[in-house]
């Protein structure tokens, strides 16, 4: 089901989790990162590793992160199914949502 | 924590051959023995346990049956025990390349040169091979002063040793290198570190020189290692450090490498199986996170189910007079059955 980056990581990008990624299944986008949702083997290695708690497993989403995870499946609408973050020229271009996203 | 028992055989005959020491792949074994089976089993990693033994050794497991909370490490130790009557060949630090029909079984080519000819194949591969990281400098020197795991502390003695990494095995490594070389380094891209926090105050204490915010750029030296160059953010120019030991803990990645060219039908990293775990190549299962069907949930308790699903239908394969059923486990004697 896949793990999903929230709100905390728009306009921060630590990137920890992008080293911690078996799969390098974590895209750099221009404001945030983006977790694939069916490269990702739900491994959980990322969660624990984000300085500002922005990773959070599907089954936890809220209503706060589930806005992110629609974004999420639909940043690679384009990209389809790279098979990793290496294999892909980083930014990856923002959803709209994360483009017009305010963040408090 | 296994010795790999295999180097030395050149061509090797067993029923089963398992591809992945993880959890499922170690319960496969034991579960061929317990049907009488002979199997090997390789591995990429120079130890099994798969993603539990290399991602999470510590972290306590809450989903096994009959487990209320077991560490990662204590469940590969228990499945290692669990086997060890039946004497499985652990073929470690090799990946099957080359599987090929061959004689109504299977021959397997390993990338260490070694030859094991099955006459089925169980696929415990989960999402694939473990790998290290490679380091981005450049791989050229490995096995001549670059490592990713360093075999025997006794290489570290006098060396000047750089480690690379930010998380725990990068800093236990510069922490065992510190007491035997001549001189320690450790070289973190970004300023925090992932390791323990114990581990990490350990280490500011030590003698070794940290370098944050910083990247090895090249590995310099002739027949091995001599030197390698740092490039520390702030800093105009790239340093240079003296190193014959270059140790990249960098986390490992997970591909499904040779697999994807056997003709096998895949959905994405897993493999497509009916009930009885068979895969659309005769004489070939997979079982665990590598198998896929309708419903299919990953775990490792479904795994368990799985594989020995997957070893009793090939014994039934291999055999259309043995029963599918293999019997109580406490009917079997062994020479040493494990907590008998």
């Amino acid at each position: 089901m896949a793990f999903v980056i929230g709100e905390p990581c728009v306009d921060v990008k630590d990137m920890t989790c992008i080293e911690e990624c078996p799969v390098d299944c974590i895209y750099e986008g221009e404001r945030m990162l983006y977790i694939h949702p069916s490269e990702c083997i739900d491994c959980a290695a990322c969660e624990p590793v984000c300085p500002v708690e922005a990773i959070k497993p599907a089954q936890h989403v809220d209503d706060r992160w589930r806005p992110f995870q629609e974004s999420a499946k639909s940043a690679f609408d384009v990209l389809g199914s790279p098979g990793g973050s290496t294999k892909v020229d980083p930014p990856i271009e923002d959803t709209e949502y994360v483009k017009n996203f305010e963040k408090h | 924590m296994l010795q790999d028992t295999s180097a030395q055989e050149a061509n090797t005959n067993v029923d089963l051959l398992f591809i992945g020491a993880g959890p499922v792949g170690l319960f496969g074994a034991y579960y061929a023995g317990f049907r009488g089976l002979s199997m090997a089993v390789v591995d990429a990693l120079p130890e099994v346990g798969g993603q539990v033994q290399a991602i999470y050794p510590e972290k306590k497991i809450y989903d096994i049956a009959g487990l209320p909370g077991v560490p990662g490490q204590e469940l590969i130790g228990n499945l290692v025990r669990q086997a060890a009557p039946f004497s499985p060949l652990y073929l470690l630090s090799q990946q099957v390349q080359r599987l090929e029909r061959r004689d109504g079984g299977w021959r397997a080519t390993t990338s260490a040169g070694v030859v094991v000819d099955a006459r089925a194949v169980v696929i415990t591969s989960g999402v694939g091979a473990v790998t290290p990281r490679p380091i981005p400098a450049g791989e050229d020197f490995l096995g001549r002063g670059l490592c990713y795991f360093v075999p025997r502390l006794d290489v570290l003695d006098g060396k000047d040793v750089v480690v690379v990494g930010g998380g725990d095995s990068a800093v236990d490594w510069a922490l065992a290198a510190l007491p035997r070389a001549r001189s320690t380094t450790l070289v973190h891209r970004r300023r925090q570190f992932r390791a323990h926090e114990h581990s990490v105050q350990l280490l500011h204490q030590s003698a070794c020189t940290v370098l944050v915010d910083a990247n090895v750029t090249e590995l310099r030296g002739r027949d091995r290692v001599e030197s390698v160059a740092v490039k520390v953010a702030g800093e105009a120019e790239v340093r240079e450090t003296k190193a014959q030991v270059v140790v990249a803990a960098l986390g490992f990645l997970m591909n499904l490498g040779p697999i994807k060219d056997w003709g096998l039908e895949l959905e994405g990293r897993a493999i497509r199986v009916d009930s009885r775990m068979r895969t659309n190549l005769p004489e070939v299962f997979a079982a665990g996170d590598a198998a896929t069907f309708d419903g299919k949930v990953k775990l490792i308790a479904v795994g368990f189910g799985e594989v020995a699903t997957a070893v009793n239908n090939a014994a039934v394969a291999l055999d259309p007079q043995a029963g599918l059923a293999p019997g109580h486990s406490s009917d079997l004697t062994l020479p040493a059955q494990v907590g008998a």
